[in-house]
């Protein structure tokens, strides 16, 4: 069974809004850049924008399994935020 | 050494970026498997940084053509969710030895890697030769996640290690093994290779393997490169695309033996 068209469409949403964010930042940033140093701090937003999208989705993607009572795939998407959480702890940590 | 972002710069890397991110769009590919060798050898960056900055590369990829792919109902949310669960883990720990390897070692293994993508390419595309576009999604039913989170694996491992999507690994388990149809195999893996490549790009990040001023002209010209693919592709034949592709890996894989030999990349 796959999932539902409501979580399907806030899957998509989530995932659209981080790609046209991280993109207008990005588009922003290299246009200011030669002029201004915010420029770069755009340029580092959009990418974080980017790098943070696909955990915004799991958790999006979590708590429609979790409203839709399938409580097994919102554990698994619980165990992948974890794993990405993990990744990000030893990151900082480095 | 951090380089200027010049003009030149900006708008070759974006060009690369457009090319990597239509094939990606067509192909069902991340892109990092052209991106990274590119990166190495025209514009001086160490393996690491290379593989740090195309990770990024496949997470935009995956963010532009997934949302599409999952609003139509395409890409499987649950299927990718539970491989997700493998190809993370995999990635975080291959991320994490990555660091440990040198940069020739890890060389060596992504010219290994372009030579299996050329293979596999080439396999698909003559499987793929006399088969008609599918224009409808059969029903199917999942089988053989135990093989499938095996694959996903793997895939995450050589994700992690040389920062690519790893879909010509998971896309013909899910096809052959899991019975999974094509098109929600391929938006499938498209849609996981995201998460898969977030976590590496984490640990890639925090030990400052990448590059901002090469990683944001790329991820531009990727999100537009994706939107030119997604229009190409109900116009555009896959054979060619993957005829093409087998070309253009082979090409790298040939140009990265030669640096390797002569010892100008790693």
């Amino acid at each position: 069974m796959r999932a539902s068209a409501r979580t399907d469409k806030f899957v998509g949403l989530t995932l659209k809004a981080g790609a046209y964010g991280s993109f207008a930042l990005l588009v922003v940033g290299l246009v200011a850049t030669p002029f201004t140093p915010a420029g770069m701090t755009l340029l580092k937003l959009g990418i974080i924008l980017l790098m943070i999208t696909p955990v915004l989705r799991i958790i999006v993607a979590g708590w429609m399994f979790a409203l839709e009572h399938q409580y097994r795939y919102a554990l698994v998407s619980l165990g992948v935020l974890a794993i990405m959480a993990t990744a990000y702890v030893l990151s900082v940590v480095h | 050494m951090t380089a200027q972002l010049t003009p030149l710069l900006t708008l070759l890397l974006a060009s690369i970026g457009l090319g990597a991110g239509t094939f990606g769009a067509l192909a069902g590919v991340g892109g990092g498997i052209i991106i990274t060798p590119l990166l190495v050898m025209y514009f001086g960056l160490p393996m690491h940084q290379a593989i740090g900055v195309s990770l990024i590369a496949v997470i935009a990829t995956s963010s532009a053509t997934a949302s599409v792919n999952v609003q139509n109902h395409i890409a499987d949310v649950r299927l990718g969710m539970t491989l997700e669960l493998a190809t993370s883990f995999g990635a975080l720990v291959a991320a994490v030895i990555a660091g440990y390897i040198n940069r020739r070692t890890l060389a060596l293994l992504f010219i290994a890697f372009l030579l299996y993508t050329a293979f596999s390419m080439a396999r698909k595309a003559w499987t793929s030769r006399a088969v008609p576009h599918q224009a409808d999604i059969p029903a199917y039913e999942v089988q053989n996640y135990k093989l499938g989170m095996s694959a996903s694996l793997v895939a995450g491992g050589f994700s992690g290690l040389l920062g690519i999507g790893g879909g010509p690994i998971k896309v013909p388990v899910m096809l052959l093994f899991m019975k999974v149809p094509l098109r929600v195999a391929t938006a499938t893996s498209n849609l996981t290779i995201g998460v898969t490549a977030a976590t590496s790009a984490f640990i890639y990040y925090g030990r400052g393997d990448f590059s901002l001023v090469h990683a944001a002209p790329l991820v531009v010209g990727v999100f537009l490169g994706s939107q030119v693919g997604a229009r190409l592709a109900p116009r555009v034949r896959s054979l060619y695309i993957l005829l093409l592709l087998v070309v253009v890996t082979v090409w790298l894989a040939i140009q990265m033996i030669y640096k390797f030999t002569t010892g100008a990349i790693g």
